[in-house]
């Protein structure tokens, strides 16, 4: 059989082709059995232009000594970023030895067993150089994992509410001594009104909306609510989730409500902020370099004060985002990627560049005291932004990290939205007639969850205490 | 005699052989074996690239619907856990509803549309017909990608193109949400202005291979243009018609770029823009679950297949004599 489709391949083929199936097969052969050798040095993927620029001057201190190697440092987009991390991970490909990634794309990472998380466990390490105490304890959160932790945090994000004060003030309200949202709601209530007789309101305010599910967030964890707990368990559906979610839903329905759904980051959006139609924001220390970038024109124009807490004595602060810094189990070197990475991460001149050039707090407790934090800021009519996001960063509530997490925050949104829904198509305005909706309409959506957590034979299980709900202290 | 010479009988036998011609039956043999081998040689660089991308990956992924998989140091074979739990989704079930919510509004609203207006741009005495054609098919010129971002601004609350021209037109409310509770008209609604020109080239060429005399011997037989329609043109653009829908049909199925650029990477609120499509991304790559998203696949392959097959049996016994 093999001789006789030889001698046909013999009689088929000219002597051309057989010299080109001849190469074809060597090359293949090459091409298939040559190693592939791995670039000396550690490479890093990021995700940010603006963050490479900021390590520029690191990375060029780090290649000029001659006993390390070179850092080739590579720049995609989220999701190509995402694409290439999950790939590694999933399917056991090289990856880069050190990732920086973003909260949101970090989950799957964290779904498999713990011991084969594809980023290197870096708790021990943490422990033993007593980093735990030199970086701000709940920025830890969003990368750590049944009480492990896999990534060096790139910053706190505190959130403060950025507010109008040039419209706010000239109308003859004081802010300074409101403490709780009802406060704030019910100070810029004359503000409700259409102002030039078109019959539209043109001012609202504050830009929140049953549909955003990053605020919904925000506002979730500032009142001691949260979707997982320090253990990573589901808690979607406790009873503190319910009653925040009744109260939030409850400043935007019927004929009381006072916050207006303006979007963040569209230029439309941008255009209503600039006309005062929402006179307040929910500002993480990232946002404000967003609006000076994107709205010059609010310069010298909008305040910052901490955030009204939902009860007296309550939270002033929140937590939104964040990003790490993280060694693969592809690293060959894990010694001198752990070298890099604390040295580029700890290292005095990129707190302050983090906050020149980004606006961005470091998580580094011992860089606070620097003065460029007390600098006045221009934007935020001289306020020292820097020293009021300090004041706040201990304060952020924890986060865990969870596979679920983007699932979940999803079906928090989706459950705000049909409660706001239901409200108002049912002449439900007030958050104690709310709450019980609101409890039916979170444990239907948890379960949708829930199954998927349940399903997941990687995690194990651990016997239910009864205990749900409230402010867990993460790793 | 050395050993290593041939014995003469043997010699004059290969010798006798070699000027003896071949018999037929020996050169058919030949000849087959030449013509197989050289398909197979011809055959080969496409079976190679198909076992390796497309038969291994197929394979590949009905194992994996049958395991939960975290790389390859972690996988437990679950069996037809992820089948059962699929059909005990409720999100899967809102999925597999909202895709066919959308799949119907592209059979009966836009393709009706799309015929109507290829008739209508066949008429020989419309003025300036190529330009219609051209303005009707232009939006696919654009990309899909492009055209949902730019439909996503244009229902936008507020500030949108559509709620602003309506309130000015007729007082519509500046803040109806139709990327929020309408989710699913906004999509079919965007499609349509997407697929109507294009499927309108497919009909607008089977319109134009109709036979002018069996339409003037309808016209003659007294056939009204209601009965020249029925009797005339829909039988001729019937191979044609099967296979546009078919391709929506399949297109529809699979629908995940439109919502998910339009709903900024979100299945919307209330989950009302949910594919099966977006289930499976959601799955497979946001909570990075490959082997129940694995199972959303095969079952979305199994819906196409049953569609096709029923489609293809619908067209087969229409065209039965």
């Amino acid at each position: 059989m093999i001789r006789s489709l030889a001698s046909s391949l013999n009689a088929a083929l000219s002597p051309g082709a057989k010299v080109i199936a001849s190469l074809a097969l060597v090359g293949g052969a090459i091409t298939l059995l040559w190693p592939i050798e791995r670039a000396p040095g550690l490479e890093l993927w990021m995700f940010s232009p603006a963050h490479r620029e900021m390590y520029r001057s690191t990375l060029e201190t780090w290649g000029d000594s001659p006993e390390r190697e070179p850092v080739e440092v590579s720049v995609f987009g989220i999701p190509a970023l995402e694409r290439r991390l999950m790939g590694g991970i999933f399917s056991g490909v090289d990856m880069a030895d050190l990732v920086e990634v973003e909260r949101a794309i970090v989950g799957p990472a964290f779904r498999g067993p713990v011991e084969a998380v594809g980023f290197v466990d870096l708790t021990d390490r943490l422990e033993s150089e007593g980093l735990l105490d030199e970086i701000n304890r709940p920025s830890f959160g969003p990368w750590s994992t049944r009480g492990r932790i896999f990534g060096l945090p790139h910053d706190v994000h505190p959130v403060l509410l950025g507010y109008r004060a040039d419209l706010i003030e000239a109308a003859g309200i004081d802010l300074s001594t409101v403490e709780t949202w009802d406060e704030f709601g019910a100070a810029l209530r004359p503000m409700i009104r259409d102002t030039d007789g078109d019959g539209e309101i043109d001012h609202w305010p504050l830009a929140f909306w049953p549909t955003h599910e990053d605020n919904i967030e925000v506002l979730l964890l500032q009142g001691g609510g949260g979707l997982f707990d320090a253990d990573g368990r589901l808690i979607m559906d406790s009873d503190r989730n319910a009653v925040l979610i009744a109260e939030m839903v409850s400043w935007c329905v019927g004929p009381d409500r006072w916050c207006v759904d303006v979007d963040e980051f569209t230029n439309a959006s941008n255009s209503q902020k600039i006309e005062g139609y929402s006179l307040a924001a929910l500002m993480p220390d990232w946002m404000c370099n967003i609006w000076k970038e994107q709205i010059p024109q609010l310069s010298g124009k909008v305040k910052l004060m901490p955030l009204p807490a939902f009860e007296p004595g309550g939270r002033r602060t929140s937590v939104r985002g964040g990003s790490m810094l993280a060694i693969t189990r592809s690293a060959e070197d894990v010694d001198e990627a752990w070298t890099f990475a604390k040295e580029l991460y700890l290292s005095d001149e990129l707190a302050r560049t983090l906050y020149t050039s980004t606006d961005i707090v470091t998580p580094i407790k011992r860089h606070w005291d620097d003065p460029i934090f007390d600098e006045p800021d221009p934007y935020f009519m001289g306020q020292a932004k820097g020293r009021m996001f300090i004041e706040l960063a201990p304060e952020i509530p924890a986060r865990t990290s969870s596979p679920y997490f983007r699932a979940a925050r999803l079906e928090l949104r989706n459950a705000a939205n049909e409660l706001y829904e239901w409200g108002r198509d049912n002449g439900v305005y007030t958050s104690v007639e709310l709450l019980s909706k609101a409890q039916e309409i979170l444990a239907a959506r948890t379960d949708l969850i829930r199954r998927d957590v349940e399903r997941n034979v990687f995690i194990p299980r651990e016997p239910d205490t009864g205990e749900s709900g409230g402010d867990g202290e993460g790793t | 005699m050395s050993i290593t010479e041939p014995p003469r009988a043997v010699a004059e036998a290969e010798s006798s052989a070699f000027l003896t011609p071949p018999t037929p039956e020996v050169l058919n043999r030949d000849r087959a074996l030449n013509v197989a081998g050289s398909a197979w040689l011809f055959l080969a660089p496409f079976l190679l690239v198909f076992a390796v991308f497309v038969l291994y990956p197929l394979g590949k992924s009905l194992v994996l619907a049958m395991q939960q998989t975290y790389g390859p140091g972690a996988t437990e074979w679950v069996g037809l856990d992820n089948f059962a739990n699929l059909l005990r989704d409720d999100l899967f079930r809102l999925a597999v509803r909202n895709t066919v919510v959308y799949t119907l509004g592209s059979m009966f609203i836009q393709l009706p549309l799309a015929l109507g207006l290829a008739m209508l741009l066949n008429r020989p005495s419309l003025r300036g017909r190529g330009i219609y054609r051209l303005a009707f098919f232009s939006p696919q010129l654009m990309g899909l990608v492009f055209a949902a971002m730019l439909a996503a601004l244009v229902f936008e609350k507020r500030a949108g193109l559509l709620n602003q021209a309506l309130h000015w037109l007729v007082g519509f409310d500046l803040d109806f949400p139709w990327l929020q509770t309408h989710i699913m008209w906004t999509l079919i609604l965007t499609s349509l202005w997407m697929y109507v020109g294009y499927n309108m080239v497919f009909f607008l060429a089977a319109l134009q291979n109709i036979d002018k005399s069996l339409e003037e011997a309808a016209s003659v037989d007294g056939a009204g243009p209601l009965g020249r329609f029925w009797n005339v043109t829909v039988p001729s653009i019937r191979p044609v018609a099967s296979v546009v829908v078919l391709l929506s049909l399949i297109g529809s199925l699979q629908l995940f770029e439109l919502p998910w650029i339009m709903l900024q990477s979100t299945p919307g609120p209330g989950n009302r823009g949910l594919t099966v499509v977006m289930y499976l991304y959601q799955k497979g790559f946001e909570t990075g679950d490959l082997g129940y998203a694995s199972a959303i696949g095969w079952l979305l392959a199994v819906m196409l297949i049953g569609l096709a097959l029923v489609q293809l049996w619908i067209v087969r016994r229409e065209d039965r004599p």
